[in-house]
């Protein structure tokens, strides 16, 4: 018994000793939280670059750490540093969770790193401006830096369109309409709109854009959601199920839709760029993209529009970190979001590379080059804006997207009190930060 | 000698309580130790600990659990909502999986061929892991590629919007819910039936009682326990819904399938709410301790009584 005992410690620490031989004790090691809301192999890829990152800089880690989805990353890290907890020193986490992540003082801006570089001015002003909208506070100050951003476009089924006789796609509502019930059979849903399943706002906003005012602009303290655009546009697009049948009462849900459009079951769908490469590479039609149609102040290409989404690079500091240490942070963070990782990024994933300059670098160029699809999400975001995003953001996008599906499922039929009443409760929040 | 004496009945009196120490340890630490915590933390708003735009968190007495009562309170309006869908879940649940596990049991308890498969078959739903089940659910309730659509529109009816439509998607979780249920609750019935005598049933025979008649008579009271058993479980598991909610469309849509703990898990991912977060919490503590206690009370008595 003893003697058993006396190996295992001895292969203990003989096993420490190669653990601590990997461990250089001078490694400045960065703990880097990412989720993956894509199929593709993110901890492979990651972990790819954080070999290349390492070599480059040697004397600096990185600790890749897959986090699951992006609720599940917010929620890990808050539970660490809730509880007293290192948490990460980088992290993706989604580009609206600037304010609540800000408001505990967790994350430290980007805006002072980008002024101690040499360069800060041309690294800041290569991101697609569209991009940056959700990662600057009120007082133009930046925070998170594009990593994993995408928008929703218009996919349609060029064939279909061609045999009813339509040669290019739907350019503002009206046609949208048009071509849309002229492709609907009992089979085929003419257009479906993602905003059933728990988070319609996203889509939503897509429309109230159209229509003409976004329900946010940059201060966080302000959200308009009972204009007379915001109206119209979720009528126009409950008009779409219930009166006009293009598609399923209420909407349809998001992983549905992509599906449904690839057996044919859909003539036109909007979805998320993000999901471009698979429809591509999933479809036995010839696959088309355009922008999302413009609403009724659209015949100049005005009401063109569609808000961004997905992840941003935030940084972590309590104050409590060394300057070497931040400055391997911002060697990492300005690595990820450097044009070769994102030309890469970009192809692999489908995401749309956050810098202008990553389209020239290859493997993107090259993709873009055999997909033209490609250009059109990233040429859309001329005309995108600003995801939903104000102080307690988790808290009001629940209140609007209740109050959305409660008018698109058709419980409350009066859109306007309805979204009346949302706004009160909106205004009694935001009113503490006023 | 007196010292040993004294040793053995302080051992005898002490040795209970250590036995019981690790489990009462733990007990203190991760369940009474928090509950004391969610009493306290239900009273700040908004939460103890967030200086929320730079204010330092109020003790507001029982403010949160009136605004969680109410209808205009845009968390008033979300609770109400979960508790009532909750009480629906959980009746439904009782009276229809526990009948149905019983009827189950009632059947596969009879001699027959294939019986074990058929058990097994009946029974495989409850060794699903919920999460896992419950997406493959979402697939048969999606409305255009839905194995649900696909029959009704094969005997000639309209589909029906599964997860979409809000009057449809509480019974739709409910359906998953007795599949999940039924199966595991057979089981806890043919081990009651199993328990009792064959004799009692050859005895009624003799004396003329036909099928049903023994049924009500001599079946129904002697499986009175485990059913009562089966129900309790089958309530406080309908409050401890989360996983079918999270893979159907996350309680929505507007609420109208959404459940109390999976409502507080989704409030729990911002700290301003934790006040209204720990009140929720207390009052599903509260609605099962009431329900379990209740039926521990009926329990008992029911035994001292025999």
């Amino acid at each position: 018994m003893i003697a058993i005992r006396k190996r295992m410690l001895a292969l203990f620490m003989l096993l420490s000793l190669f653990v601590g031989a990997a461990y250089a004790q001078d490694d400045i090691v960065i703990d880097f939280y990412f989720p993956s809301a894509t199929a593709n192999d993110a901890e492979g890829i990651f972990q790819g670059y954080a070999d290349r990152f390492a070599e480059e800089n040697p004397g600096i880690r990185i600790n890749p750490v897959f986090t699951g989805s992006y609720t599940d990353t917010r929620n890990t890290i808050l539970t660490e540093l809730q509880g007293g907890g290192a948490g990460p020193d980088v992290a993706v986490m989604l580009s609206i969770d600037l304010y609540s992540f800000a408001e505990e003082g967790y994350i430290a801006p980007a805006q002072a790193f980008i002024d101690s570089m040499e360069n800060g001015e041309a690294y800041a002003s290569d991101f697609f401006p569209a991009l940056m909208s959700n990662g600057v506070d009120e007082d133009g100050n930046i925070w998170s830096i594009p990593f994993q951003r995408s928008t929703p476009i218009l996919y349609y089924n060029a064939d279909l369109l061609a045999e009813a006789g339509y040669d290019s796609p739907p350019a503002n509502n009206a046609e949208l309409v048009e071509i849309a019930q002229a492709l609907t059979t009992s089979e085929r849903h003419g257009l479906l709109v993602p905003v059933a399943g728990g988070f319609p706002i996203w889509m939503y906003q897509s429309f109230a854009i159209a229509f003409g005012r976004n329900i946010v602009d940059d201060d966080p303290t302000a959200v308009y959601f009972n204009t007379p655009e915001a109206v119209a546009a979720v009528e126009f697009l409950r008009s779409l199920g219930a009166e006009l049948g293009v598609g399923p009462a209420g909407g349809a849900a998001w992983g549905d839709t992509p599906v449904a459009f690839l057996a044919g079951q859909a003539a036109m769908i909007y979805h998320t760029t993000g999901n471009l490469t698979r429809i591509l590479n999933g479809a036995d039609f010839e696959v088309g993209v355009w922008y999302l149609p413009s609403g009724p102040a659209g015949e100049d290409g005005a009401g063109y529009g569609a808000p961004t989404g997905g992840g941003n690079l935030y940084i972590f500091d309590d104050g409590s970190k060394s300057q070497a240490e931040l400055d391997a942070i911002w060697k990492w963070v300005t690595f990820l979001s450097s044009p070769a990782i994102q030309a890469d990024w970009g192809a692999t994933t489908g995401y749309i590379a956050a810098n202008a300059s990553a389209w020239e670098a290859e493997p993107l160029a090259s993709l873009a080059l055999e997909h033209p699809q490609y250009l059109v999400a990233r040429d859309q975001l001329q005309h995108a804006g600003k995801e939903f995003s104000s102080y307690a953001t988790i808290t009001i996008q629940g209140i609007i997207n209740g109050t959305l599906e409660s008018i698109l499922t058709g419980e409350s039929e009066d859109a306007q009190a309805a979204m009346d009443a949302a706004q009160a409760q909106i205004d009694g929040i935001l009113a503490d930060y006023r | 000698m007196i010292a040993g004496a004294w040793r053995q009945r302080f051992v005898a009196r002490a040795l209970p309580y250590l036995l019981i120490a690790p489990t009462l340890t733990l007990v203190l630490m991760f369940n009474v130790l928090p509950a004391f915590n969610t009493v306290n933390d239900s009273l700040y708003k908004p939460a103890r600990g967030l200086n929320a735009a730079g204010k330092p968190p109020e003790f507001v007495g029982l403010q949160n659990f009136a605004d969680i009562l109410d209808d205009s309170h845009y968390m008033g309006q979300r609770f109400l909502r979960a508790f009532r869908n909750t009480l629906v879940f959980a009746l439904a649940t009782v009276m229809l999986a526990v009948p149905l596990g019983l009827l189950l049991a009632l059947l596969l308890n009879r001699p027959q061929r294939l019986r074990s498969l058929w058990r097994f078959a009946v029974f495989y739903p409850a060794l699903l892991p919920l999460i896992g089940a419950a997406s493959i659910w979402s697939f048969i309730f999606s409305d255009s590629i839905g194995l649900a659509n696909a029959v009704l529109r094969s005997l000639g009816l309209p589909g029906l919007n599964w997860l979409g439509d809000r009057n449809l998607v509480l019974l739709s979780v409910i359906i998953i819910n007795i599949w999940k249920q039924a199966g595991y609750f057979m089981i806890f019935f043919l081990a009651g039936l199993q328990n009792i005598a064959r004799e009692l049933y050859e005895a009624a025979a003799l004396d003329g009682a036909g099928g049903f008649q023994q049924f009500v008579w001599l079946t129904l009271p002697l499986l009175r326990r485990t059913l009562l058993f089966v129900s309790v479980i089958s309530f406080t598991f309908a409050f401890q819904t989360v996983e079918q909610l999270q893979a159907l469309g996350e309680g929505g849509p507007a609420d109208s399938a959404n459940l109390l703990l999976y409502l507080i898990f989704q409030n729990i991912a911002e700290r301003r709410n934790w006040g209204y977060v720990n009140a929720m919490t207390l009052v599903l503590i509260a609605v099962v301790l009431v329900f379990t206690l209740g039926n521990f009370l009926l329990f008992e008595r029911d035994e001292r009584g025999r």
